[in-house]
């Protein structure tokens, strides 16, 4: 074996203790423990193997202590749980008795071992057996390694000027941080300010916004960037530079929104704030309590659009001389330590779904324009109207999960559309209670709290509700009526309704640009488009990359109190984070060996990261230890082994390969799983007792990506019969996307077992979720009828012919340790 | 032949509906037709197995005009279900009359209509050319190939 920079390092002849534990009868029911004892105190270098009831418990640990201090034990190994459980426990305890917690290894033989062979104690011992000589080979490779700290500015910015942003950049400014809130549109408010009413308690919506939008206007600690986007971000958690793009607005900031610009700009356009249900002008302000309360020039629309004047009429108009055509945009730098994404969403629009007829029937609304008409400051000044003859509807119907639980459009529900709908439904009846009102639903999900309040409410106030959504609408070209097509399904009998006036409860989606944005950050997106939180239970903020919130709809469809909540959830995450002013980072970073380094850059482009840059001169590829998770992907893509994973080491993943395969690996496969999802489907698979046979032996990686192609060849060469490869489902990768890296790698062996005439399906690759056990009991399954269908002279011809392929020899000889 | 829906149309399918009526509320045939529309057969095939649906003439107002699968948000492939549960329903025997009759016609003559004098004169009247010769053999060896020959009589 080569040894490295770092084992020379650790010349120290190694003193393990092994510890087996019987977790009462969870393992000690099933393994034989004293038999792994003693089989781990005939393991080379071990020099303590002793087998207790409980090892986490106090007793437990001070024994290990104990050792660590009178045997002069230099490596500790504990066969008990999954170490996602208790390796924090037993780190704690090495590090009291003055062992450096790396120097800790934990062997599965609870979760991958005894509680899935309930019935088989026999293999169970022997497995058990393998994986403690997997744990202490491993541990005889450990380095110590001291983990990192890195200095967090005192700055954070917050994306997004709706009611999470704003509640966000509010409570960080109130704890004494400096806040940049950058906000796209030229006003903050985001879609609440568009809101009439908000439910359960019928609050006005713009009346509970806008002082909150005044007070972060005029907080000292926030800085306002309107009508502005990011462009660039760089650095890592707790030293951001992120550039944004202030966008010209032609009015400058002594604007006192007096409003004469706007009376006399001669050019008009459908207003967004009021769905297109109304003008603007050019210049203009969004709504009367914008913050900022500046006025703007829509340029696109202004006839001094190509830099020539064409018309000053409200420059004219400006006694305070605001107007300044020559305005350009600005590009700003910030930096900063944390950032908040609060991006919101987008309101679905349902003009493909041409049986409802949007678009092409004026009296089917969205129920965001159903929004702006009842709201007094909207274009009807807060009467609910009917497009076609401006005629208050009698009869009004609502349509629910529009574009929302649907192939044809966004699968999810989309949380907020029955509540709103209830809402609207009572507005209606508050304003003009001889209104019939019809609700056309699928499912009524009023699950908050004081939800089905209102939901009884509506019904007590006579506001129908029918189960069946209609499957057509059809308009009468004269009275523009609309007549309703379903099948009411509780009575199970057809109906046909006439009505003024459809509003179709629209869902909501990710905002359009959101994949700009999660490209800049970094971040991961749900199958739904919306960015994933780090935990979906227990960090429900945190995105993967850290120093960086979520906040509000940009994770999932919310109503305002669950946005607010989730800002302040944020807040309080980023606070942690600045208060402390340094952040310690785990020591499974990687470092480059600057002697091996060619300067290919080929760790550069599979670095999810970009934690990895060229020296400008040496091209030797320097990392940016801040930023670097650990997921070792460009370890594995490394062609001249330069690169090493602390704690993660090559030559520790082999030792585990050859401690596997040293006996009889014509009857086991290897199994490399990723700590996040496959590893933890495999400990949910034991915690649900799912049963599966024995033979395959898993490794624990970070992530799938750090698996290289040498490792599966190593495992074939050394005479294993499968090689199972398994990490998170494409997209939802704990490192964003390094799982991509895995299927090429695989997909790469499998092309070369092709070309020799090896049988491909020996190694297989499968991504298991931490909440799919039963998918890993079957492919559990699956290996087994794979091992057994493999034939000796199949095993034989791969040890002979899956050798290291000759032009990329240097590294492979290198890589393998035989 | 088929013994089970299962064989031509996933059954997890189904798992995707969510009676959400907007197939029953889109389809003509259950607009003019006493019956129960696409939902109910859905939920029939679900909850009671294909032996309840199978044996029900109201299965066949279905025209196949595809609407259902167009409007269904799931994009269940409810016409394939249907074709399914016709098939299966016209090997059990249970074809109602008219469509037998049908069929039959379509045997014996190689065409779905009666034609008579009538229709031959109309024809004239409308400068249509006069109807092709028909290859019967042709006909019979389809309707054998496609399975028709077990259901109904050919000879």
């Amino acid at each position: 074996m080569t040894p490295k920079k770092v084992q020379r390092k650790d010349k120290v002849e190694p003193r393990i203790g092994v510890y087996v534990c019987h977790c009462g009868l969870n393992i000690g029911g099933v393994v034989d423990c004293a038999q792994v004892a003693e089989f781990a105190a005939g393991l080379p270098n071990v020099v303590v193997s002793k087998d207790n009831l409980y090892t986490c418990s106090e007793p437990g640990q001070e024994l290990i202590k104990a050792d660590i201090k009178e045997q002069g034990l230099n490596r500790v190994v504990v066969a008990s749980c999954t170490p996602r459980l208790h390796e924090p426990t037993f780190r704690a305890a090495c590090q009291k008795a003055g062992l450096n917690p790396y120097l800790f290894e934990m062997a599965n033989i609870r979760e991958h071992c005894s509680w899935v062979h309930l019935h088989d104690k026999e293999a169970a011992t022997a497995k058990a057996k393998d994986l403690v000589k997997m744990a202490v080979a491993r541990s005889r490779l450990l380095a110590a390694q001291e983990p990192m700290e890195v200095p967090v500015i005192r700055r954070a910015l917050v994306i997004g000027g709706g009611v999470a942003g704003i509640q966000a950049a509010l409570d960080l400014a109130d704890s004494g941080y400096q806040v940049y809130l950058v906000e796209k549109d030229p006003s903050i408010g985001g879609r609440m300010a568009q809101i009439d009413k908000t439910f359960p308690t019928m609050d006005c919506s713009i009346c509970i916004l806008a002082p909150k939008m005044s007070e972060a206007g005029r907080h000292p600690n926030i800085e306002l960037i309107t009508l502005s986007e990011i462009e660039l971000v760089e650095g890592y958690i707790g030293n951001f530079t992120v550039t944004v793009r202030k966008k010209a607005r032609y009015v400058t900031d002594s604007c006192t929104a007096c409003g004469d610009c706007t009376k006399v700009c001669p050019q008009v356009a459908p207003d967004e704030f009021n769905a297109g249900l109304s003008m603007r002008r050019a210049v203009y302000m969004t709504f009367a309590q914008a913050v900022p309360s500046t006025y703007q020039i829509d340029m696109d629309l202004c006839l001094n659009k190509h830099g020539i004047v064409a018309c000053d009429k409200c420059f004219q108009a400006c006694q305070r001389r605001c107007i300044d055509y020559s305005q350009k945009d600005q590009r700003i730098t910030l930096e900063v330590g944390t950032i908040i994404v609060a991006t919101g969403v987008d309101v679905y629009d349902p003009t493909p779904l041409t049986e409802f007829g949007y678009r092409k029937f004026p009296n089917v609304i969205t129920s965001l324009e159903f929004e702006r008409l009842i709201n007094a400051g909207g274009p009807s000044g807060g009467s609910l109207i009917r497009p076609s003859d401006r005629r208050i509807p009698k009869t009004v119907a609502f349509l629910q999960c529009i574009g929302s639980r649907s192939k044809r459009s966004n699968i999810y529900c989309s949380n907020i559309c029955c509540m709103n709908t209830i809402k609207d439904a009572l507005l209606i009846k508050e304003h003009w209670p001889e209104t019939k009102i019809l609700v056309f639903y699928i499912d009524i999900r009023a699950f908050g709290k004081g939800f089905e309040d209102l939901f009884q409410r509506a019904r007590r106030e006579g506001v129908s509700f029918i189960r069946g959504v209609p499957g057509e609408i059809i308009e009468d070209p004269e009275s523009h009526d609309l007549t309703l097509l379903g099948e009411n399904t509780l009575l199970s009998q057809l109906y046909r309704y006439e009505v003024d006036m459809a509003i179709l409860s629209v869902g909501i989606e990710p905002r359009k640009d959101s994949p700009l944005i999660q490209r800049l950050l970094n971040l991961s997106c749900g199958s739904d488009g919306f960015f994933l939180e780090a935990h979906p239970k227990l960090r429900p903020v945190d995105t993967p990359t850290g120093g960086i919130f979520l906040a509000g709809c940009a994770e999932g469809p919310k109503d305002i109190k669950d946005s607010v909540t989730q800002a302040g959830a944020a807040a309080s995450r980023a606070n942690i984070l600045m208060s402390q002013g340094k952040v310690t980072v785990e020591a499974i970073t990687v470092w480059v060996d600057e002697t091996l380094c060619q300067g290919c850059g080929m760790c550069l482009k599979v670095c999810p990261y970009s934690a990895i840059r060229q020296d400008p001169e040496t091209q030797i590829a320097q990392v940016t230890q801040a930023s670097c998770a650990g997921c070792g992907t460009c370890v594995a893509e490394c062609p001249f082994s330069a690169i090493t994973q602390r704690h993660f080491t090559d030559q520790q993943i082999y030792a585990q390969i050859e401690a596997i395969t040293e006996e009889a690996p014509e009857t086991k496969a290897v199994a490399f799983c990723c700590n996040w999802c496959s590893y933890a489907g495999a400990d949910f698979a034991g915690v649900s007792r799912f049963q599966y046979p024995p033979p395959v032996r898993i490794i624990r990686t970070m992530c799938s990506g750090r698996v290289s192609t040498g490792f599966i060849e190593y495992a074939f060469r050394r005479g294993a019969a499968a090689v199972l490869v398994s990490g998170c489902h494409i997209g939802d990768c704990h490192y964003i996307n390094a799982n991509h890296q895995t299927e090429k790698r695989v997909k790469k062996v499998w092309k070369k077992m092709e070309r020799l005439g090896l049988d491909p399906n020996r190694l297989q690759l499968a991504w298991i979720s931490a909440a799919e056990g039963n998918l890993l009991a079957r492919k559990m399954q699956e290996m087994d009828g794979i091992i057994e269908a493999v034939t000796a002279e199949e095993i034989q011809k791969t040890r002979e012919l899956l050798v290291p392929t000759k032009k990329a020899k240097g590294k492979l000889e290198e890589e393998d340790p035989s | 032949m088929i013994k089970s829906l299962w064989e031509v149309f996933n059954k997890e399918d189904l798992l995707e509906c969510y009676q959400c009526a907007r197939c029953t509320g889109s389809c003509p045939a259950a607009q003019v037709m006493n019956s129960y529309g696409p939902r109910e057969t859905l939920l029939r095939c679900l909850n009671l197995g294909q032996e309840a649906v199978v044996t029900d003439e109201r299965i066949w107002y279905c025209t196949t005009c595809h609407v259902c699968e167009d409007r269904c948000p799931q994009e269940i492939n409810i016409p394939e279900l249907l074709t399914a549960i016709f098939n299966l329903a016209a090997q059990r025997g249970n074809l109602p009359e008219k469509i037998k009759f049908t069929l039959d016609l379509v045997a014996k003559t190689g065409r779905s209509l009666i034609i008579n004098d009538k229709v031959l004169k109309d024809r004239q009247k409308l400068s249509l050319p006069p109807m092709a010769a028909l290859n019967l053999d042709e006909i019979e060896g389809i309707l054998k190939k496609t399975g028709l020959g077990e259901i109904i009589d050919l000879s």
